[in-house]
């Protein structure tokens, strides 16, 4: 379960850092295909695994500068850009993404290895995972003890919070909108790559199926804290591995309508995390307007 | 008034050229000639009857669910759920054709109309609902909800609804004569196409020279003036989503009855995006829309026809797509901060 939501837990993380400059990005859904595109064709190319992580956070980056391009340089609106984003990573990678189709890479190699197999409980565990899952982690840790800890983490929670107040105290706003939308872009690309090189292993037109949508929700429901994306992506995969549990206790359901519980579960805790939301708060207040809660700041 | 006029001509001149030349550039990055390929396009999708009846075939959808957006847009929500409602009502329109396939025309196709843009209405009036009353963001509401709907048209297409004659391929039976849209003087062009167009000139005059219309105008500008004066944000949410759903709906039921026969999955080559990138296209005007679908509609066509002749995915035409959106984000968010920094 941890080593199937590794690629949720990174692409949220990714969107919550984004989200923390002011900047929503729904791009992040076409970013996630770019980088299990590429990644998956770099990794087929040259048999590297980690070649094809380090293209597909590539890709992430070159099709969020798109999204920094159209929101800050021309300042269109967020939601079209983003939407414009995926437009353009769903078509290019359909494109490019054929001749790829029905090939098959190989990820990186399990943990543990026969050394390990024998330890009681945890061996199993291991010997399922790749280096990818705890390399996540700390991701999300270091991510989190940076953005609360130092003052760049400081200096960018600022911008998220007041563009105006940022600028005066002579911060570059602008600049640092830009190093939190890239950083989402290469956390997406990433996670798309994960996706198609470590855990699928192959590629397929629109792989990621609403993955990057789903992340933009749990953001909202892990209150655009970096700590509590764990636990949400977590839960969220837990109702996902609980139901193919029940399936293989002799439930029978339609794929299809299996197929639907990860929307319906998201849907479900955002909706939750939106009716307490006046009570717990925690969204950056730049956000505010681009959500439509408030009436326009600027 | 003259001069700002001129000013969104400028800008609408230079967001096409820079369309062009992005499109020039991809074209180019895939070892196609530019221009012939552009003069090419142009012509598979207005060269002749044929092309032109198969681009207003691919616009009415299209035109549909870009008046769920623009409907919303007009209360300040940005919806992108024109896909799912379209599926839904696809979904909901169906299921009496596949209960009563025998029943007359009078009655079944009125029905099948009435339950699709219902169907469409509901999954529109769900996100409604959520941002009504739990203010649940809208955006992406539609976006999950649009995966539910693929995925509930998926069900009952490969399981109880599927047509044991279709050997395997996951379809219902096909539709009766007595449910079939009308189609208008024998090509594939449909009524549906000529409903869409009575719908942007009602929506058009209502919303910009109704009560209504003003009240819509007064909230999505500041909802708590509009709450002083006693308007309701939370009913109208309710009432532009559901009517929005509705229309996106009556396009999935027309798409499935009039030009596929019967309901299979993958119905909509993702008409419900297109139909987004029209409205932001239209600057959220409904009689704008209308040539804006057209062409965009062609450039649709046009995608498929390349394709079939010239070996050209149609994935290139979600490309272009996508480099148009840019493009025309870029041109007119420098012309709003133009605007805005002279005041």
């Amino acid at each position: 379960m941890l080593r199937s939501s590794t690629p949720l837990l990174v692409v949220t993380l990714g969107e919550t850092l984004t989200q923390r400059v002011g900047i929503i990005n729904l791009g992040v859904e076409g970013q996630m295909l770019g980088g299990a595109c590429t990644g998956f064709a770099v990794a087929a190319a040259t048999g590297d695994p980690l070649l094809g992580f380090a293209a597909g956070a590539g890709a992430g980056i070159v099709l969020s500068t798109v999204h920094a391009i159209l929101c800050l340089v021309c300042g269109a609106n967020q939601i079209g850009s983003g939407i414009a984003v995926w437009t353009l990573g769903l078509g290019l990678t359909s494109y490019f993404g054929r001749a790829f189709i029905g090939g098959k890479v190989t990820g990186l190699g399990a943990l543990g290895g026969p050394t390990v197999a024998d330890i009681p409980l945890l061996g199993p565990i291991l010997n399922q995972l790749t280096p990818l899952a705890p390399a996540a982690l700390i991701l999300v840790a270091a991510a989190g003890l940076w953005l609360y800890r130092t003052s760049t983490g400081l200096n960018w929670r600022i911008v998220g919070e007041s563009f105006e107040t940022a600028r005066a105290i002579g911060l570059a706003p602008l600049f640092v909108q830009l190093q939190g939308i890239i950083v989402g872009g290469l956390l997406s690309g990433f996670a798309g790559a994960i996706l198609s090189v470590d855990y699928t292993q192959t590629w397929a037109n629109d792989m990621t199926k609403g993955r990057g949508f789903v992340a933009v929700g749990l953001v909202i429901v892990a209150r655009w804290n970096p700590f509590f994306v764990l636990p949400v992506v977590l839960i969220f995969g837990l109702s996902e591995a609980a139901t193919l549990r029940l399936q293989a206790g002799g439930l029978t359901l339609s794929p299809y309508l299996i197929g639907c519980l990860p929307y319906v579960v998201c849907l479900l805790c955002v909706v939750v995390a939106s009716m307490r939301e006046d009570r717990i708060g925690g969204m950056p207040a730049e956000l505010a307007s681009v959500f439509g809660r408030r009436q326009r700041a600027r | 008034m003259n001069g700002r006029l001129a000013q969104a001509s400028i800008y609408g001149i230079a967001g096409t050229a820079l369309f062009l030349l992005l499109a020039s550039g991809f074209l180019l990055a895939i070892g196609r000639p530019p221009f012939v390929t552009l003069v090419t396009m142009a012509g598979y999708a207005f060269g002749d009857g044929y092309s032109i009846s198969e681009s207003l075939v691919k616009a009415t959808p299209i035109l549909l669910c870009a008046f769920a957006v623009i409907l919303p847009a007009r209360l300040g929500l940005i919806s992108v759920g024109g896909e799912g409602q379209l599926y839904l009502g696809a979904l909901a329109g169906t299921a009496i054709v596949v209960g009563y396939p025998g029943g007359p025309m009078f009655a079944l196709l009125p029905a099948m109309v009435a339950l699709g843009a219902g169907g469409g209405a509901i999954w529109g009036g769900l996100a409604g609902v959520l941002r009504a009353r739990f203010d649940v963001n809208e955006t992406i509401s539609t976006l999950l909800l649009n995966y539910i709907a693929v995925l509930l048209v998926n069900y009952a297409v490969y399981g109880a609804w599927k047509d044991p004659a279709s050997l395997g391929w996951p379809a219902t039976i096909q539709f009766p004569p007595a449910a079939t849209v009308p189609s208008l003087l024998g090509t594939r062009v449909h009524l549906g196409f000529i409903v869409a167009l009575i719908a942007a000139f009602v929506l058009h005059v209502v919303v910009t020279y109704t009560r209504w219309g003003l009240e819509l105008r007064i909230l999505a500008g500041n909802r708590k003036v509009g709450a002083m004066v006693g308007l309701r944000f939370a009913r109208n949410t309710l009432i532009v989503m559901a009517l929005g759903g509705a229309l996106a709906g009556f396009a999935g039921i027309c798409e499935t009855a009039a030009i596929q026969g019967r309901l299979q999955s993958g119905l909509s080559v993702g008409y419900g995006l297109t139909g987004f990138l029209v409205a932001w296209l239209s600057g959220q005007h409904f009689l704008r829309a209308v040539p804006i679908a057209i062409l965009v509609g062609g450039l649709i066509a046009a995608g498929d026809a390349l394709q079939l002749y010239s070996k050209i995915p149609s994935a290139s035409a979600t490309v272009l797509q996508g480099l148009l959106f840019a493009a025309a984000l870029a041109a007119s968010g420098l012309a709003a901060r133009r605007e805005a920094r002279r005041g």
